[in-house]
This record gives C-alpha cells, structure tokens and sequence, in this order.
C-alpha cells in the first residue's frame, strides 16, 4: 500500500525541487479561487465585500495554523496527524484556564504552545519507541485524548473581557487580528523549511528515509522535532481558537480535521512525503475558506458546504494519486 | 496469515497449522474476547450472559458486524474505506425518504443499495483508477455522503418512516436471540470462509499482501480493489437499512463516526488500515463483540460511557503493537 514506507521509490528530494515545485500547483489554486470569486460575484455583487473579506480571512486564520502542523508532519513522512482534534482542545482547555488565573496573553499563548508541543512529543515517543505507524497511533491517541477530554470538561470559555478575548475580537489593518500571525507564520515557515539545515532534514526524512538515514540523519530525533514543532503549531491555533469560539466543547474541532487534511494536499504537500511548498497554504486555505461564504451567497443551505468540501477532497486527492504514479513510473 | 478456521488435520502441515493458529491474531482476539467475557461474569454477575443481555448487545452489534464483514474485504485487499460511516447515515437516510414518498421496502431498498454502490464506485474510480491515498480519499467521500444524508434529511435533521413489517422482521428472536444478530454471525461466518478457503478469497489476500506479486502471478489487482471497494460500499448500504428498519427513522446522528468504531474493533481484531492481507471476518467479529461486551459491562455498572473510547484506544495501540511484534511493518 503506498502508506507504507516508501523505501525503494522516490530520490532524496532535492531543496530545489521543493522550492520550485510547487508553482504549477499555486497557478492552479489560484485560478481555481479566481473563478469560484467570479461566479459568486456575478451571481450575487454584494459578494465582493469586506464584509466577505473579513469572513474569509477570519476562517483562514485557525485553518491555516493547523495546515502548518499537518503539512510538517505530511512532508516529514509521517502521513497524517488525526488527533489534531484533541490536541486542539487540550491546549485551548489550558489557554482557558490560564487566562482565567488572570494570566497575560504571552504567559497564555506560550503555555498553549507548550501544551501543544507536549502532546506531539506524546505521539511521537509512541511512534519511534513502538516503531507504529502515526496514523493509527494518532488515530488512537485522538480517541483515547478526546474522551479523557470529556471527562475533564463539558463546556469551556475565555473569560469574556481577558486579554486573549480581545484579541480574538480585535482587527488590524481592516482585517481580524488573528488572520496576521497565521499569515506570518506561513510566510516564515515557507521561507525557512527548504533554506534550513532542520528543515532539508525534514524534506530528507520524509522523501526517502533510508537514504536519509544512510547520510547520518537520525530519524527518532526528526520525528520527534517534527511531531513536536507541528504539535507547538497546533498549540498556537488553539490560542485563536479559544480567542474566537465562545464556549467549545471536547467535540468542537472535530469538523475542522477534513479542511486541514484537504488544504495541505491541495497545496501540493504530498502525503507520501517530501514533496511541497508551505506557500500554497495560503491559497489553498484561502481557497477552501471562501467556499461557506460562497454558497452562502449562492443561497445553499450549510449542508451542502460539505458536499463540495468532501467532492474537492477526493477530486484534490485523485490529482495527488495521478501526479505521484507519474513521478515515480 | 493463518486462522483457527484453517485445515487442521493434513499431514506435516499439521503442527504448524496449530502453532500458527495459536499465535495468529485470531487467537489473541479470542483471548481478549474471553477476558472480556470473564470480567462481565465475575463483575456484573450470571445476569451478564443471560439471553436477555446477550440480546441487547446482540441488537446493537447488528450493524457494525454487517458493515464489518464487508469492509474487511477492502482491508484484505489493501484498501481502507474511511466513508462506511457516512455511507450508513446515507443509505438510512435514502432509503427512510423512499419509504416516506410512498414507495414499497423492497424497490427502496434496491435503490438505495444502488445508490451506494455508485459511490463506492466512485471511491474506486480515486483510488484504484487515479491511485489517490485511499485514507485521505474516503475521507473526502465520507464528509461528502455527510453533506448528502443531510440534506435529503431536510431541515427537520430526521425523516420517520415506520414499518411494521419490517419492524417485527428486524426484531424477530429465534431460540433467544435476535433472528438478525444470527444472521449477521451467519455472514461472518460465509465471509471467513470466501477469504480462508475459496480461490477469490486467496486472489484477496494475495493482493492485500503483495500487489506486484500478485500481478505477476496473473490477478488483476485493479478488479479485485474495485470490487473490494464496491462490496464495502454494499455493506455500509445493507447496514443503513437495517439501521432505518430497526428505528423506524433516519436521523443526523446515523452511521456518524461508526467508521472510526468498525475500524478500531477490526483491528483489534487482526485487520490492519495499512496493510493488505491480514486479518479474518471472525477475528473482526470478534473484536467487534469484544468491544460491545466491553460497552455493556460499563454500561451495566453506570460509568460514563467515554471510558470505552479510553479502553479502545488502550487495545487498539496493544494489537497493532502485537501485529507488528508477529511481523508487521515496523515504522521508522
């Protein structure tokens, strides 16, 4: 099954590949966007507002954080993290509770981040200690860690009036304030990953990790910075999570995971490793993050929203399939 | 992959047949399923299996021992189909609307059935035909059956259809037991056998275990993928009906998250979601009863039910770490 360890297929994926790759992809997003904007706009004017703007970029900003992670632990090689759900909520359960202790925004984003990172360290020691493929670790570990969760606690939220709840509330430069560290961090990451020693690793693991290997990179320290870092990511896309929810509850990220596992695969972040570019996020976020407003205009039920979200999945999938069985003939 | 349904007496074969027998997944499952067993006994007491109690978890497991018999196919065949748990809610979904419009069970139920086929034709149409990642492509199709159960369920989120001849079908007992819980223990039984001794079985496995070998021995892997994945499809509709006849009504809540349940309980019985060519319909059913004993007993002693997903979770880790201490893909 082309899950398992792609040993004998696919060359050490080269920096500059990553680099460039991706730009076929982009051209493609991007058209794609275009035209869904287009349609909704001739269908319905008023479609192109700030008012949809705000609506979109307010929808990126949570998705858009939790591609980061999911996309680090895809191009590493391990796949997909499933319990991306729980470990939202586990750290947006703790950036609750610290600001209800009256805690300043850094003590609170700095303890969800670690909160996050602590639980991506949890799945990574079972993943390189049981020499277990992640998908079923975090496939349990998101059941065992969702229904702990809920015996922990029913309902949660911010202290209405605490520094993080208006941050959540608060906008910068016409645009929700919580849109621009998810921009930065994209940007950033985009940047760093094919022009860093760690983040070459990271390609390096996840495209062929006996080659990796045979050129003296560990792959138990890999796994467990990239399970760590993507968990760290998941623990800042709590922190704007929690800052714009309301009262959530164990379940309430549950419906998030498809976006996020959908969004980095239409960024051309390739689940069999190794492959991809952090940029593409952005217009694939975007991209998927445009369509509720869309069929909102179109005058379609929300309902239907998963209809289209599912159908692009398994379309954005098939193009994945396709363009993975011509590289590697 | 052997199993205890293996033929034991022929020659040198024998002791092997039996040491494997002894070690394979099923005899683990079988432990834990009697493990399971036990603890009902001596904490619940005699009540546990009464006929009255086996009939309840009986009634509950019907579903999931359905849609676990055929989905196996699919894990056999190296392919995992994320979307039965939707496919359920939507076959439900369907097949209560055809009955509300007016239409006779039986042409809606064969619509209904179509239906699902369909889609599980266009999963294969994904991942046999463009080689998409079976995981992430049925995950698309499970939220997209979502959107689409919804949506025939309408604004009210649940359509009645009541049918008392199918009712009184669905909960008809035979000796004690519900007719449909046999049945379904009679499915599972027909499917070990179609996997362990008939050549469609071996050209299964064969491709679950080594699609390019199985190539060059002449299986087509494409048709027996597709058909896996079709008859994954027909068992999540099969089970969809049964679940509207048994309510008498197809809500929101149907078939939601049952995929990730079948999935843990067969592979805590023997299956895996990675790998092809492992795994046996009793050892699933096994789980699957393994796990709904384990629902009943905390059930029965009034502790919250999230306890279950705990110790899924906890048994789920345990047989795959198992399956990969008796040869599995060690993840590096």
């Amino acid at each position: 099954m082309s899950l398992n360890p792609a040993i004998e297929t696919a060359p050490p994926a080269a920096p500059i590949k990553a680099r460039l790759g991706g730009w076929g992809t982009g051209l493609m997003l991007l058209a794609v966007w275009l035209l869904l904007i287009a349609a909704t706009s001739l269908y319905r004017p008023d479609f192109f507002s700030h008012q949809t703007m705000l609506a979109v970029t307010f929808t990126m900003a949570v998705v858009g954080v939790l591609a980061i992670g999911q996309g680090i632990v895809a191009m590493s090689g391990g796949f997909i993290d499933l319990s991306q759900p729980a470990n939202m909520i586990l750290a947006s359960l703790v950036a609750v509770r610290l600001s209800e202790a009256g805690m300043p925004l850094a003590v609170v984003i700095v303890g969800a981040i670690l909160a996050g990172m602590l639980w991506g360290a949890f799945n990574a020691a079972i993943i390189v200690f049981a020499k277990l493929n992640p998908v079923i670790v975090t496939l349990a570990t998101n059941f065992i860690g969702l229904a702990a969760l809920f015996l922990v606690f029913q309902l949660a939220e911010v202290p209405i009036g605490s520094e993080i709840y208006h941050f959540g509330r608060a906008s910068f430069l016409g645009l929700p304030a919580i849109f621009w560290p998810m921009l930065a961090l994209v940007l950033v990451v985009g940047f760093l990953v094919p022009r860093t020693r760690y983040g070459r690793r990271m390609i390096a693991v996840g495209g062929n990790r006996a080659a990796a290997k045979a050129r003296g990179i560990s792959l138990k320290a890999t796994r467990f910075a990239t399970f760590m870092a993507a968990g760290g990511f998941v623990g800042f896309a709590a922190v704007l999570f929690a800052a714009t929810a309301g009262p959530f509850n164990p379940g309430s990220a549950n419906t998030l995971q498809l976006n996020i596992i959908a969004g980095v695969i239409l960024a051309g972040i390739s689940l069999a490793g190794g492959r991809g570019n952090f940029w593409m996020l952005l217009l694939s976020v975007g991209f998927l993050s445009t369509i509720p407003t869309s069929l909102v205009f179109f005058g379609l039920s929300s309902d239907t929203q998963s209809i289209f979200q599912g159908f692009i999945l398994v379309i954005a999938v098939a193009i994945d399939g396709w363009r993975a069985r011509r590289a590697t003939p | 992959m052997t199993d205890v349904t293996a033929a034991p007496a022929r020659g040198p074969g024998l002791s092997e047949d039996w040491r494997a027998a002894l070690t394979g997944s099923v005899a683990s499952i079988t432990l834990t399923f009697i493990v399971v067993v036990a603890i009902g006994w001596f904490w619940v007491g005699p009540k546990f299996l009464s006929f009255g109690n086996i009939s309840i978890i009986g009634t509950f497991v019907i579903v999931p021992l359905i849609v676990g018999a055929f989905a196996g196919f699919a894990l056999l065949s190296g392919v995992v189909d994320l979307s039965i748990g939707s496919m359920v809610g939507f076959s439900s979904a369907l097949f209560a609307l055809l009955l509300s419009l007016g239409w006779d069970p039986a042409s809606a139920g064969a619509v209904t059935l179509l239906a699902c086929l369909c889609f599980g034709g266009i999963n294969a149409i994904a991942i046999v035909g463009f080689g998409a990642e079976p995981i992430a492509a049925t995950l698309g199709m499970l939220v997209a059956l979502r959107g689409i159960a919804w949506v025939l369920l309408g604004s009210q989120g649940s359509i009645f259809a009541f049918n008392l001849d199918m009712f009184n079908l669905v909960s008809m007992t035979v000796g004690g037991l519900p007719l449909f819980f046999l049945l379904a223990i009679a499915l599972t039984l027909v499917a070990a056998l179609v996997v362990t001794k008939t050549r469609v079985g071996r050209h299964i496995r064969a491709v679950g275990g080594d699609d390019k070998a199985a190539a060059r021995a002449g299986i087509s892997v494409k048709k027996v993928r597709v058909a896996a994945l079709l008859l994954s499809a027909f068992g999540a509709g099969l089970g969809g009906i049964v679940y509207a006849a048994q309510l008498g009504s197809a809500a929101r809540a149907t078939g939601f998250g049952l995929e990730f349940q079948v999935y843990a309980a067969l592979m805590i019985g023997g299956y895996s979601i990675l790998r092809g060519g492992v795994g046996n319909p009793i050892g699933g059913a096994l789980g699957l009863l393994a796990v709904a004993g384990v629902s009943n007993i905390l059930d029965l002693k009034a502790i919250s039910p999230y306890f279950v997903n705990i110790i899924v979770g906890l048994l789920l880790l345990a047989a795959v770490l198992l399956d990969r201490i008796r040869g599995g893909d060690a993840y590096e």
